[in-house]
């Protein structure tokens, strides 16, 4: 933890950023917490709890957060790939915040709870990950840590979805939709969730329904995910914000599938790697087209 | 308030026959924002047009829906029409009930409920025009010619006469292309150089052509009427400035056993050559690859080994340090006229080819190309215009000619005609039989195409004058047999084995594409066909155009083609270039994609999906008037309307003049609200 | 005799299509041209090419009570723009998938490609969605979505909002 705190101090102190953004003990468990003050490190944690994805607040609309200056942010491997994403789409530059990698070993489902991680209480998105090591990171701390327990939950509940029918599909998801009040937490927590005027704000023409229907959350879901498709990072920070409980993430996990299966493609943590939705092959399959 | 008026054709009986206009017309008169509705039999007629221009001043309309034929048809027509009477033409839409209504059901009320709908969707659709106003785009009045063959040399010409700038572009150290290699030309036997060098002095003489000789097209920006073009201009390692052309360095030079490119292999050159004598400009070039002193220099060598034409030029124009030079050239319009290259018939071969082997081409010496024959009957050629045989130098008595080798061959990879090779072949056998009288000249030929003024004509001449021998059939086998080459083939004809001794065999090989169509169309955004050949923007109406305003297409670089057909293809689209340098500014339809810039978060998604590269990136400032990010903006000269980056973009500050969402979501809401 | 028996279906399915202008419109113009009977479910509205089609298009008709929707555009590499319809193939791979996860019967999106020239098979796409639709029965599950709202925020049960947005944030302040 020292580490953590001494690197914070030292980058604070020396002007290197303004701000540092990471992890905090709150009233219930940790929250995001945002230093200025170099006398403020000790303030600064991580451990299983630290689940928030903190590179949501590297959007440069966030200007509450922006106007702190410039930022250092704590990152797990994970949430480099929406800073990644970020990069990418040109929406930081490199230059523009300073990234400090922890090595990770899994977080839990809830900041709130326990932190022994065991198969009840691991984060589903940390079984099979890929980025143990935050190579896009400034600076990398910590210890190597052991491998996360390894749940498939996310991807047998798709599975099980999947081998219902149309029908039970339909109503499956109607009656998590109608469960929405379109209070957009989902939006407001993804990193990648970035437009000055979401299309769902739009009213002129009003595309997607603002009465919080099931008809009008099911065009607003739908619009989200393909707004994310080959996007997505997968950090399930939608469906942890969502108040009503609807299981957003196994409708990015089925996209994830859908890229992976058609495009042969994974969000990485490199900047360099656009999303295939925006370009294609000749040869893209198309036995669905008459 | 949206005033909106209807008109609904019966295009005579075409529509009425089984859509009730008249219920249409009433029935619309009552759909809210509409404040006149008339049916009449010809809408598109001269009557018809003045009663919507009528109704348009009267009833003081903000929209017209013509209920009629397909947009296609007349859209054009009836937004003129009200443009004359005073309304901005793109508030004018047509609803098509006569190609996807009457005409592909029967009568009822089914058929006039959907007519019904059709209209009114329309309508809704109309309520969301708004007035367009056409785009005006600057046009700088110079062409860039690429390439410099006959179709790029009368393209020039043309352009050039005709009161505009010309750049021309070639790769090789002349220009002059194909043409100049041959010897005479079909249909009328004309000597080939003597119609063409003329031409080739003309360009370089012409006060409005510049002529980049050895360059070729590195890089190309911008869009119809502003493309800014950039020029590669290699290092001929000799000043153009002060070389005279006297040819020292030619004799001076060592390394004189080079095959020449110019006689297709059968003479040869030295390292430093003017490709031909009759060669525009006449200007020396030093092939490095074959020169003894670059050769030295590439392995390492401390001292230059030969210097012999730099110390015979009196003028020192010789420059063995000279490098590569980039030319910036601001343009109007570009005219790609990049010809064409022959099918190889040997062993090694391209991509998806496979050659033909069993022809022995380039194992046998008295196998030889067409083009190759061209330069043997060719007066400049290496044997003075003496057809004899590469192998030994005799006179050959019996010449056998193959068509469509590597065309109308899907097994050999290319499946069209090549077009020309049945006119050159007769033509080889007449030059032949002037010059060997007693020789006798066989053809095996699949079918003869010799469409075209005269072409005929000249083919029968060649049998029933010239007596040549045209057998229909392949020729699956060739081998050597002592002094002569063995040709066995199949007379389909007569249904019997056709074999013969031959002194020499011409193979006429297929016309096919450069390969450096496809890297050309790519910097240009142009579309080629399957083999590389560039596509027209449409085969039958847009000939000379392409997929890219601004950018055309002359000669042998689109399909097979003969000099008539390349000179008029190069003509066609030099009309087409001054046409657009008619006026001071262009016009372009304003169905184009404009960027909300205030809304847009400059991720630039559009750029990555735009086919035209219409995308650029403009600063947004702070309130310090510093750079703080970036957004998109759409080049309206370059834009052609696909509206695929509206779709693409995550927050809709894309909007496609003519088709927003706002007139689509009025079309679909009205269609399902029946 | 069970056939005999069997009600006669006399549902009218609603199907809106969304075509391409350079190729299936002028396809279905050619099927007009040509003369060729077709069923007069199908509405069509015309776009410049298939990548204009956002995918909100296909949901703002089911919305609406289209009961099928057909996307038709050119044939891969006749694209008048080059490459719109490449595009479109792509984010239909995945809107379609996406569709079917969320329960839509997918006999209900037909996709095809219709050159100017196949008026026939324009023809055949249309009566054979229609047909296929008309097996399916009306799809009036999606347009009567609406009727289903947030039971608990309607009775006024408190929601559990867990602890998820920083305090630092005040959203409100970023609009300008």
């Amino acid at each position: 933890m020292s580490e953590l705190q001494d690197l914070a101090r030292k980058l604070l102190e020396e002007g290197t950023v303004q701000v540092v953004i990471g992890w905090e003990a709150g009233r219930r468990g940790l929250r995001p917490v945002t230093i200025t003050d170099p006398s403020d490190v000790e303030k600064l944690v991580f451990d299983t709890r630290s689940v928030h994805n903190l590179a949501t607040y590297l959007d440069p609309r966030r200007t509450q957060v922006r106007k702190l200056g410039k930022p250092a942010i704590v990152v797990k491997g994970c949430d480099t790939k929406a800073v990644a994403a970020l990069l990418r789409e040109a929406q930081i530059e490199r230059d523009e915040v300073v990234l400090i990698g922890v090595r990770c070993g899994g977080v839990v489902k809830d900041p709130a709870g326990d932190a022994t991680l065991t198969l009840e209480t691991v984060a589903p998105r940390c079984a099979g990950c890929d980025v143990r090591e935050p190579h896009l990171a400034d600076f990398i701390i910590g210890e190597e840590q052991p491998e996360p327990p390894q749940v498939t939950s996310i991807d047998e509940r798709v599975a099980e979805l999947d081998a219902m029918t149309p029908d039970e599909r339909f109503e499956f998801w109607a009656s998590q939709m109608e469960k929405c009040v379109r209070c957009y937490a989902c939006r407001q927590a993804c990193p990648l969730c970035v437009c000055d005027q979401c299309v769902a704000d739009k009213t002129v023409p009003q595309w997607i329904e603002r009465s919080p229907h099931a008809r009008g959350n099911l065009s607003w879901h739908m619009t989200r995910a393909l707004h994310l498709a080959g996007r997505c990072v997968g950090c399930g920070e939608c469906e942890r914000a969502c108040p009503v409980g609807i299981p957003i993430t196994l409708i990015n996990r089925k996209l994830q599938q859908i890229v992976a299966e058609s495009f042969d493609f994974e969000v990485s943590d490199d900047p360099a790697t656009a999303s295939p939705i925006g370009t294609f092959r000749d040869d893209d399959r198309e036995d669905f087209i008459l | 308030m949206a005033r909106i008026g209807v008109f609904v054709c019966h295009c005579g009986e075409n529509i009425s026959r089984t859509v009730d206009c008249a219920k249409v017309s009433a029935t619309l008169k009552d759909h809210p924002g509409v404040v006149v509705s008339q049916d009449y039999k010809y809408m598109c007629s001269d009557p018809g047009q003045t009663l919507i221009k009528q109704a348009i001043e009267e009833h003081d309309l903000t929209g017209v829906v013509v209920a009629a034929c397909s947009p296609h048809m007349h859209e054009k027509t009836f937004r003129r029409a009200a443009s004359q009477a005073g309304l901005n033409p793109f508030v004018v839409e047509m609803a098509n009930i006569r190609e996807q209504c009457s005409w592909v059901h029967e009568a009822g009320p089914e058929t006039d409920a959907k007519a019904i709908e059709i209209v009114g969707t329309i309508v809704e659709k109309v309520k969301n025009n708004v007035p367009l106003e056409t785009i005006h785009i600057p046009v700088t009045k110079r062409a860039l010619v690429i390439g410099g063959g006959i179709a790029g040399i009368q393209a020039a010409l043309d352009i050039a006469d005709g009161g505009a700038e010309v750049v021309l572009v070639e790769k090789e150290p002349s220009i002059g292309g194909h043409m100049s290699q041959l010897s005479e030309t079909f249909p009328t036997l004309d000597c080939s150089q003597c119609i063409l060098t003329p031409r080739m002095v003309e360009v370089y003489q012409h006060p409005r052509i510049t002529l980049h000789s050895y360059s070729e097209v590195e890089s190309v920006e911008g869009y119809i009427g502003n493309f800014h073009v950039t020029v590669r201009k290699k290092a001929r390692s000799v000043d153009e400035d002060l070389c005279t052309g006297c040819g020292d360095c030619q004799a001076a030079c060592p390394s004189r056993k080079i095959p020449s490119e110019f006689d297709a292999g059968l003479g040869m050159r030295s390292a430093i050559y003017v490709p031909f004598p009759q060669a525009v400009p006449n200007i020396p070039v030093l092939d490095r690859e074959n020169c003894t002193l670059f050769k030295g220099r590439a392995k390492g060598r401390e001292k230059d080994l030969c210097g012999k034409c730099k110390e015979s030029c009196l003028r020192s124009a010789i420059d063995y340090e000279q490098e590569d030079t980039l030319i910036d050239e601001k343009v109007g319009a570009i005219v790609i006229a990049t010809g064409f290259k022959l099918y190889s018939v040997g062993r090694e071969q391209p991509e998806g080819l496979k050659g033909y082997a069993e022809y022995n081409y380039g194992e046998i010496p008295d196998v030889i190309s067409g083009l190759q024959f061209e330069r043997l009957a060719s007066a400049s050629g290496p044997t003075g215009g003496q057809i004899v045989r590469p192998s030994d130098g005799k006179v050959p008595k019996k010449i056998v000619f193959l068509q469509c080798i590597g065309s109308r061959d899907p097994e050999k990879g290319i499946s069209y005609c090549s077009k020309i090779c049945c006119m050159y072949a007769a033509k080889h056998t007449m030059l032949y039989r002037h010059k060997v009288h007693d020789g006798e000249a066989t053809v095996f030929y699949m079918d003869i195409r010799s469409a075209g003024k005269g072409y005929e004509e000249f083919v029968r001449r060649a049998i029933e004058e010239d007596g040549a021998n045209y057998i229909r059939g392949r020729v699956s086998r060739m081998y050597r047999d002592g002094e002569t080459v063995k040709v066995v083939g199949y007379d389909t004809l007569a249904g019997e084995t056709a074999i013969f001794d031959a002194d020499m065999v011409v193979l006429c090989t297929a016309m096919r594409p450069h390969k450096g169509n496809k890297n050309l169309g790519r910097k240009l955004s142009v579309t080629y066909d399957q083999y590389g050949f560039i596509s027209s923007a449409h085969p039958k109406l847009r000939p000379v155009e392409t997929t890219t305003a601004g950018v055309f297409v002359a000669g042998a670089c689109m399909s097979p083609s003969d000099i008539p057909d390349s000179i008029a293809s190069a003509s066609a689209a030099a009309s087409k270039v001054l046409g657009m340098f008619s006026g001071d500014e262009l016009e372009r339809e304003p169905t184009v994609a404009v960027v909300n810039e205030r809304t847009c978060i400059g991720c630039f998604n559009c750029e990555r999906v735009c086919p035209y590269g219409a995308i650029e990136h403009i600063d947004v400032c702070n309130r310090e008037n510093e750079v703080c990010g970036h957004v998109a903006r759409v080049l309206p000269g370059v834009c052609q309307g696909c509206g695929t980056c509206v779709a693409t973009c995550p927050s809709k500050s894309v909007e496609l003049q003519g088709f927003t969402d706002e007139q689509i979501f009025a079309e679909i809401n009205a269609l399902l609200t029946w | 005799m069970s056939e005999m028996t069997e009600p006669i279906n006399d549902f009218e399915p609603r199907i809106t299509a969304f075509v391409c202008n350079w190729c299936t419109y002028t396809g279905a113009d050619m099927a007009g041209t040509s003369r060729m009977h077709m069923a007069s479910n199908v509405r069509i509205i015309r776009l410049p090419c298939t990548g204009r089609i956002d995918a909100l298009f296909i949901i703002k008709a089911f919305e609406r009570g289209a009961d099928g929707v057909i996307v038709s555009g050119c044939h891969p590499a006749d694209c008048h723009y080059t490459a719109g319809n490449y595009h479109a193939r792509r984010r239909f791979i995945v809107f379609r998938e996406l569709l079917g996860f969320m329960g839509v019967d997918l006999g209900r999106v037909t996709f095809s490609w219709v050159s100017a020239g196949e008026g026939a098979k324009w023809r055949d796409v249309v009566n054979e969605t229609v047909e296929r639709i008309r097996e399916l029965g009306p799809f009036d599950a999606y347009h009567d979505l609406a009727l289903r709202q947030a039971a608990g925020a309607a009775s006024g049960t408190s929601l559990d909002v867990p602890d998820v947005v920083a305090p630092v944030v005040a959203e409100a302040g970023d609009a300008s």
